[in-house]
């Protein structure tokens, strides 16, 4: 703010209580603000100029000293900043949708060594477009939110957080997914688009219906409309299959359109169920 | 330890950081450094001695108790503008209390001086034509502008510290940027 | 440090009431809670009396912006909740304690009011301050390091207080704030409220007629969802010495509060 320090007849007469010109009294305000050495030169100044003040500094000592000695500080846990990233409760779901695409690994590797159809479809990939939807209801349903009345009644809560948490749950359920897949021999490119199209849709759904009835709509849909049909009667599904590609795309642009149509629909509490 | 300008002693950010982590010696070295500008500056808002010494010692425990969060989530900053805005607040909080009790502790208030003499003692410290335009402001504007901008409080901060109503802390304000926009265009 | 004043912080205030509603009818599940409601609020402490399912808390969910509006017309803090107001804007104005406090039981009180603190876009720089003057002001300050799950019911009321006034709030929302509270925990806290009252509009959702007596100006009586008496706490006193059945017992507030009830009822029922 000022380029030199200020004088030190200006910083004895800052010490007093005598009125300063208004225009001396902000700049040596603005100054002290940031500038150590010359708060140290104010306090020299006080004890030559102002001596009420050391006794009022030895005084609020007196105070201060026992509840400074009386109350060692907390240690600070840095795990709650998480809370910014993900949903405070959501933790147990989180891991339940990490330990998903495992158990559908397993499930392969058992199948493999029985003599079954050797033309049936992988349960993990059947399973894996829906997996992170399973993550991102938890980021954004008040079922699973004990606090959501304060959640759902803050500046915060709106697109920004649901994207927030829905980036992390993604970044948390994928990379599994991925190491299942490997281990199994899917491509992920059979599941990834899939996968990206139905959080997509399902997050668009849900600025209408509710971020967590929309999930359990797309999953009981997917197990119903694939899963279930591809295991009863053994057969790839035609909708995760190579050539299908093209069409998972379009529905992807179709979808983060759709989402872009209804951002302004997370701040409401329709999309918070 | 040491302060990032390359000097033996930590600076006031460093000290802060090692009161976060519970160090009572470097909490007493924070106090003794800042305390009496504290003091000082308190004393120019308010005339109550009583008053300004609750204030700091509100502000200090204060500065203890959440000193951990300063450099998380305050992310880190001024130590010593950090300290003002705690001491700030606790100055309108007493406020806040007094008027409950209806024995509002008057604010110091601004008078004019006569210019002249004072250059003497002073010296030039601000631009001529903004120098002028701050001692030409109505006391009424400028304590508005001080609360403000200088301590940083909010429009109902200042509203309780000057025991006026929102709407007219809002109005001066606007007057006083209008008035200061003049000289500074 | 020089602050910067933005010319929209200094703007004048374009809304003469922060709560404002007109025909406002609010839904708890299937029925209407609060039916047709017409209510204008100024700063100062509002007690929310009525009895149970009058629509007590339905309206203060309303006014949290987490139940909407089904029809009327609802202005909180300036901008129109039901038209397409700002909600984003209300709700950086907004307190609120809900009737149930769901918390994190495993964060620490300080934890849980900062993470509050963090939704309520407080700035980061003024936030540890800010949490630890909230906890202060509720007589938590030894307490702030526990976890919540370790808090007797008291202190998760005086949690849940503490978390609602961090910020400074201007529009203060609270749904049976005293609950659990030892009578010296609820005269703090109605001092408190009192406090707040001076440049806050502080809605209190009660069924304890002598906390409105302690700390409100005025009382928002509730009867099926609308507004049965809407005035200075003195009219309740009043409405209880002025003619009330003596077989009514309790004080002279109750006498007000059931003598107001009844006044109200019947004028509906004639209508």
């Amino acid at each position: 703010m000022t380029a030199g320090h200020p004088s030190q007849a200006l910083l004895d007469r800052y010490a007093t209580e005598v009125d300063l010109p208004p225009d001396a009294l902000w700049a040596v305000e603005v100054h002290l603000d940031g500038c150590a050495a010359c708060r140290a030169r104010l306090a020299d100044a006080a004890v030559d100029h102002a001596p009420s003040v050391g006794e009022l500094v030895d005084q609020v000592w007196a105070e201060v000293a026992p509840v400074v000695r009386a109350e060692p500080p907390v240690r600070r846990r840095r795990w709650p900043v998480l809370s910014r990233w993900a949903a405070p409760a959501s933790l147990p779901w989180l891991l339940t949708s990490v330990l998903v695409p495992f158990v559908a690994m397993a499930m392969d590797l058992i199948a493999a060594t029985l003599p079954v159809d050797p033309g049936r479809p992988s349960v993990l990939l059947l399973v894996a477009p829906v997996v992170p939807v399973l993550g991102v209801a938890t980021s954004w349903s008040r079922r699973l939110d004990p606090a959501h009345e304060l959640v759902g009644s803050a500046p915060r809560a709106g697109l920004g957080m649901v994207l927030r948490r829905t980036l992390v749950v993604l970044l948390v359920v994928l990379p599994p997914l991925a190491v299942a897949g490997v281990v199994v021999g899917t491509a992920p490119a059979l599941w990834l688009l899939p996968s990206l199209v139905v959080v997509t849709g399902t997050l668009t759904l849900g600025a209408y219906v509710g971020v967590g009835p929309a999930a359990v709509l797309a999953t009981v849909g997917w197990v119903a409309a694939v899963v279930a049909p591809s295991l009863v009667w053994d057969g790839f599904p035609a909708v995760l299959g190579p050539d299908t590609t093209p069409v998972w795309a379009v529905c992807a642009v179709l979808a983060t359109i759709a989402f872009v149509l209804s951002r302004h629909a997370f701040r409401h509490p329709v999309s918070y169920r | 330890m040491g302060g990032r300008s390359g000097g033996t002693e930590p600076d006031d950010e460093a000290l802060l950081r090692r009161v976060a982590r519970g160090d009572q010696g470097a909490f007493e070295e924070f106090y003794r450094r800042t305390a009496p500008w504290l003091v000082i500056r308190l004393r120019r808002r308010c005339a109550d001695p009583d008053v300004v010494a609750e204030v700091m010692q509100d502000a200090y425990v204060a500065v203890w108790r959440s000193a951990a969060s300063y450099g998380g989530s305050a992310g880190g900053g001024s130590a010593a503008g950090w300290l003002w805005t705690i001491a700030a607040r606790r100055l309108v909080d007493r406020f806040r209390a007094r008027a409950r009790q209806e024995a509002s502790p008057r604010p110091v208030t601004v008078e004019p001086t006569s210019p002249a003499a004072e250059d003497v003692v002073v010296g030039r410290v601000l631009d001529d034509p903004v120098a002028g335009a701050v001692r030409e402001l109505a006391p009424e504007l400028r304590e508005v502008v001080q609360a403000m901008v200088l301590d940083g409080l909010s429009v109902r901060q200042t509203s309780v510290l000057l025991g006026v109503p929102e709407g007219t802390v809002k109005t001066r304000a606007r007057r006083a940027r209008l008035l200061l926009r003049e000289v500074l265009s | 440090m020089i602050r910067t004043v933005s010319a929209g912080e200094t703007a004048p205030t374009t809304y003469a009431w922060p709560v404002q509603a007109r025909g406002l009818r609010v839904r708890a599940g299937r029925r209407f809670a609060v039916d047709g409601l017409d209510l204008r609020l100024g700063f100062g402490v509002h007690g929310l009396l009525g009895p149970n399912g009058a629509g007590k808390t339905t309206l203060i969910r309303a006014l949290a912006t987490v139940a909407r509006p089904a029809s009327g017309h609802l202005e909180l803090l300036g901008q129109a909740v039901d038209s397409g107001g700002d909600l984003r804007e209300v709700r950086r104005g907004l307190g609120y304690l809900p009737q149930e406090f769901g918390h994190y039981r495993w964060y620490t009180v300080r934890e849980f009011v900062e993470y509050v603190a963090w939704l309520r876009e407080v700035p980061a720089r003024d936030v540890p301050d800010a949490v630890q003057r909230a906890i202060d002001r509720v007589d938590l300050t030894s307490r702030a390091g526990s976890t919540l799950r370790s808090l007797s019911g008291g202190m998760l009321r005086r949690v849940g207080l503490a978390q609602a006034v961090v910020g400074d709030p201007t529009l203060l929302l609270l749904d049976e704030p005293t609950v659990g509270l030892d009578p010296e925990q609820r005269a703090r806290a109605l001092e408190l409220l009192r406090d707040l009252g001076r440049d806050t509009c502080v809605v209190v959702a009660t069924h304890v007629v002598d906390d409105v007596a302690a700390a409100c100006t005025d009382v928002v009586l509730l009867d099926a969802g609308r507004v049965a008496f809407h005035g200075p706490v003195a009219g309740l006193t009043a409405a209880g010495t002025g003619g009330a059945d003596p077989e009514v017992g309790g004080g002279v507030l109750e006498r007000g509060y059931a003598a107001l009830l009844r006044r109200h009822r019947d004028r509906e029922g004639s209508k």
